[in-house]
């Protein structure tokens, strides 16, 4: 179709208007962070800011990889001969622990997360049992409960048991999280695989573990992959149960040890940046990298509406 | 046998999230509502006297509780308005094919993929009074004469909160207007065209209708995840400065963890979850027929 050019350049024009905004918008805050990491003290507290790093240097990311290294006394701090001869905060060594407890965390989530929707998923999609609808709603409403009206109660509970500080808690605490949405995700996925594969599965002497293994898991590849994912960033990225259900640096995820920083306000503004670009990284090198799954997973259940 | 088969496996494969729910989410809501009915201070542990109703009839003559309302009806609203309109924009130009358009949507994934924790240090730094990126820009482009407190702004505090709250859940929110756009039916715009319907015509009487669907599940969610947030005024403001950014999650925590307060904490919990689960329905029910 050969359309009149004013309107084809009108449209050009828009959308790089419309683009140029939206990248400004979406990527500035994290490009303006990633810029006074790479940035030394002196240089971040110049005004007006400098918008680009003028000697970039990746010394605050060595302070960090360093700080474990480094005993941190009052008398260093104060003649502030850390690395980056910037202020280091006190907790700077537990960042790197922090981050594996973080890892290990989402790595146990991710995957028992997807063990137990696929199969409770394959469950309620596939298999007519009485209370199938009654079980996704249970499931729907527990998450409608805000967080912090769980973690009270939560905590009572964990610190009867003596699991405060365990890693274990915190990763049933997320699955209890991340589990009803996936599970709403799989349904929605697994409904629109054609029933005949399923009947014709089933004449061949198929039992309902090697159904769900053999027709269900190969053909919803995208829908487990965007679990997977959902899973790890929802444990990567919680801060709520972490801050109540650990209080040492046995069990302190990232995210715990990065707010200590922003809240000790002697920390170098450059450190805390550092801190929060290598916690970024991961997940948003995983979104980017699954994206196509995500956004076909994530959104599969939305146009039923 | 057969019957008995399926539901003997389908028993097995779903005890186990069951198992976990009843654990973690079902057992501590009904125990919340145990603590709620008790005058539990946890700086006087072996008392904890059994008060029925009281905790919450001292709840609503407590006059911080009726600012944290407010603050949080203020703050979900904000949230909520400006999530949709920029989910729906934003979905309308990456709806579009055009060179660049595949950059642009994996870029979308990055502030959902951010921690809230990082994405609160990084508004706060932004909105820093003296090394900011928000004082630098706007006075270097002229729009400000001279440097101004931002958070420290009770005028504005929940504003810039919700900014930072908008930036991060604005993309499951575009994502989801997207899907709903991919799944308009392309004839209907060519008909809209042949009959002389101009681009807002066709957005208003073809666009709009059809993503009512993705429009509902967007609302809900965002009412739902609007009002429980937390991270960033740990993070940002404290609440403050004076009670400016006082919400009811922010009041919980601080009833709860730092006056120690348990039974008082977990009452407002409860008021809190209830509004939520009413509002999650009342917005199904009532706005489900209407858009």
């Amino acid at each position: 179709m050969n359309r009149p050019l004013a309107p084809r350049v009108t449209r050009a024009l828009l959308l790089t208007v419309f683009s140029a905004l939206f990248v400004l918008y979406v990527a500035g805050p994290v490009a303006w962070l990633v810029s006074s990491s790479l940035q030394t003290e002196a240089q971040i507290t110049e005004v007006p800011p400098n918008w680009l790093p003028p000697t970039p240097s990746i010394a605050n990311f060595e302070a960090i990889f360093a700080a474990s290294e480094r005993v941190v006394t009052y008398e260093n701090r104060r003649q502030g001969e850390a690395l980056t001869s910037n202020f280091l905060p006190s907790g700077a060594a537990n960042l790197l622990p922090a981050m594996r407890n973080s890892l290990v965390v989402g790595a146990w989530v991710a995957a028992l997360n997807l063990l137990l929707s696929v199969t409770a998923a394959y469950a309620i999609a596939v298999i007519d049992f009485r209370g199938r609808r009654a079980t996704l709603y249970v499931a729907l409403a527990t998450r409608v409960v805000p967080d912090i009206a769980l973690v009270v109660p939560l905590f009572l509970v964990i610190r009867n048991l003596g699991l405060i500080n365990s890693l274990g808690a915190l990763v049933v605490t997320y699955l209890a999280i991340t589990v009803p949405f996936t599970i709403f995700i799989l349904i929605s996925y697994f409904e629109g695989i054609p029933r005949d594969l399923y009947r014709a599965a089933r004449i061949d002497g198929c039992g309902h573990g090697r159904a769900l293994w053999h027709v269900y898991l190969p053909l919803s590849l995208p829908a487990l992959v965007a679990s997977l994912t959902f899973a790890f960033l929802t444990s990567w990225n919680e801060f709520v149960f972490a801050l109540v259900l650990t209080q040492n640096v046995a069990a302190q995820t990232l995210p715990i040890i990065i707010s200590g920083f922003i809240m000790d306000f002697t920390t170098s503004f450059s450190f805390v940046n550092a801190a929060g670009v290598i916690a970024i990284i991961p997940p948003v090198l995983m979104a980017v990298v699954f994206q196509r799954y995500i956004v076909s997973g994530l959104t599969a259940g939305a146009v039923k509406g | 046998m057969r019957l008995g088969y399926d539901e003997r496996s389908a028993a097995l494969l779903v005890a186990p999230v069951l198992g976990v729910l009843l654990v973690v989410a079902a057992f501590p809501i009904v125990y919340s509502f145990w603590v709620s009915l008790h005058d539990i201070v946890l700086t006087r542990p072996l008392r904890r006297p059994f008060v029925g109703f009281d905790n919450y009839l001292r709840i609503f003559d407590d006059a911080r509780f009726w600012t944290a309302v407010s603050r949080t009806t203020v703050y979900t609203l904000v949230c909520v308005v400006a999530t949709t309109l920029l989910a729906v924009l934003v979905a309308l130009l990456l709806n579009e094919v055009f060179p660049g358009q595949r950059l642009l949507s994996a870029l979308l994934l990055v502030p959902w993929a951010t921690p809230s924790v990082v994405n609160g240090l990084m508004w706060k730094w932004i909105y820093d009074p003296t090394y900011g990126l928000l004082n630098g820009l706007l006075v270097q482009v002229g729009l400000l004469e001279r440097y101004r407190v931002w958070l420290s702004d009770p005028d504005i505090t929940l504003l810039l909160i919700a900014n930072a709250a908008i930036w991060k859940q604005m993309p499951l929110a575009a994502l989801l207007m997207i899907v709903t756009m991919k799944a308009i039916p392309e004839d209907l715009y060519r008909a809209a065209r042949v009959d002389g319907a101009n681009v807002w015509q066709r957005f208003v009487h073809v666009t709009l209708p059809a993503l009512r669907p993705g429009l509902m599940l967007v609302l809900v969610y965002e009412t739902m995840i609007s009002i429980r947030h937390f991270d960033l005024f740990l993070i940002m403001t404290q609440g403050g400065p004076g009670d400016a950014s006082l919400t009811l999650s922010w009041l919980i925590y601080v009833e709860t963890f730092r006056s120690l307060r348990f039974g008082t904490g977990a009452a407002m919990s409860y008021i809190l979850a209830i509004t939520t689960f009413a509002l999650s329905w009342a917005v199904i029910r009532f706005l489900g027929k209407r858009i």
